[in-house]
């Protein structure tokens, strides 16, 4: 179980629970079998580094960082996201984060040349996102009154 | 902290006496817990439960003071709902009509946790229109945290139970107060505690 700023890597399965505005970025590599999970909070860290899986555009960097070093090929990961959604609408301050991450988890994938091949993004719906790298790096999606489906 | 604690009790009793009265039963309240937690462990105390959640902004003095929530599961709601409409199914979903009587029920619980704990500090934090969402409790939450006007890793959840036993009904009002509402209660309150 993955909370939100944490990461994990490897090839045990990964869940984080309850996406928001949250995002859970899931890197994988398939020549490897093996990938990380990252759950999001906002989409800019501002130069903070003391958490960099809380922020999209230090995130993606780490994980990239943390599977080449383990000897994965930046060219073989493959990107999913889901979360992103906008559950509140009426409150003065809405900024939308849930959009802005999503948009700034894609901007620093292709920067890094890293391929989207999925997504279940926006909304107003909390998600609970779990990853399976041992199955072919399988991604399942549930939301609160449904069954979880692959993305 | 103890001070803190009793602002709250005021709060909640308040709440829990206009909930008894609109519930024509006893509502019992438990003792309020102030939570300071870490928001990579928020899964700890609020998981992915289906729940309804009222939520208001805290404005007033402060313009974006924090948020304050009535939180019901989803099981309690529909207990909730039934009992004020007079409807018996404890299995069907939840429609309009239960928004409505949900929306109204968090507006009043605000309004009395808010009305007492300004009469005590003789601070205003008025609540803004509500916003009503039945989803993961967990999602929720995080959504309101990620749009907090201060950027935190740690946040303050000042949580107390509401529980109607004759209609099985359990509930909480939650206040999460951004720091600057927070820095403003515990000076109104340490004032308070010198003048005494």
């Amino acid at each position: 179980m993955i909370g939100i700023g944490e990461y994990h890597i490897g090839s045990v399965p990964m869940m984080a629970i309850g996406l928001g505005s949250c995002i859970g970025l899931i890197l994988y590599d398939r020549e490897r079998g093996v990938g990380a999970m990252v759950h999001i909070m906002l989409p800019e860290s501002s130069g903070r580094t003391d958490r960099p899986g809380k922020y999209a555009d230090t995130a993606v960097p780490l994980l990239v960082k943390e599977l080449t070093g383990l000897g994965c090929k930046k060219q073989s990961l493959v990107a999913k996201m889901a979360g992103g959604a906008a559950m509140f609408e009426y409150f003065g301050n809405n900024l939308n984060i849930g959009e802005r991450n999503a948009e700034k988890v894609r901007a620093i994938l292709a920067e890094n040349h890293i391929k989207l091949s999925a997504e279940e993004v926006g909304g107003k719906v909390g998600r609970t996102v779990a990853f399976y790298p041992g199955e072919n790096g399988k991604v399942t999606v549930r939301s609160a009154d449904g069954v979880a489906h692959e993305i | 902290m103890d001070a803190m604690q009793e602002l709250g009790n005021i709060g909640a009793a308040h709440a829990a006496t206009t909930l008894s009265q609109m519930l024509s039963s006893p509502v019992e309240m438990s003792v309020p817990l102030i939570k300071v937690v870490d928001v990579s462990h928020l899964a700890d105390h609020i998981g992915e439960e289906s729940a309804a959640l009222v939520v208001f902004e805290l404005q007033g003095e402060i313009p974006h003071g924090g948020y304050i929530i009535f939180y019901i599961s989803r099981v309690s709601a529909v207990r909730l709902t039934n009992t004020m409409l007079g409807l018996t199914d404890p299995d069907r979903p939840l429609n309009e009509m239960d928004e409505s009587a949900l929306l109204e029920v968090g507006n009043i619980m605000a309004s009395a946790f808010l009305d007492a704990t300004a009469e005590l500090l003789g601070f205003v934090m008025l609540p803004s229109p509500p916003s009503l969402t039945i989803d993961m409790a967990h999602a929720a939450m995080q959504s309101l945290i990620a749009q907090m006007q201060e950027e935190i890793d740690e946040v303050m959840l000042f949580s107390t139970e509401l529980v109607c036993e004759e209609h099985k009904i359990d509930s909480d009002i939650i206040m999460m107060p951004e720091v600057s509402t927070l820095n403003r209660i515990v000076e109104l309150l340490e004032n308070m505690m010198k003048s005494n």
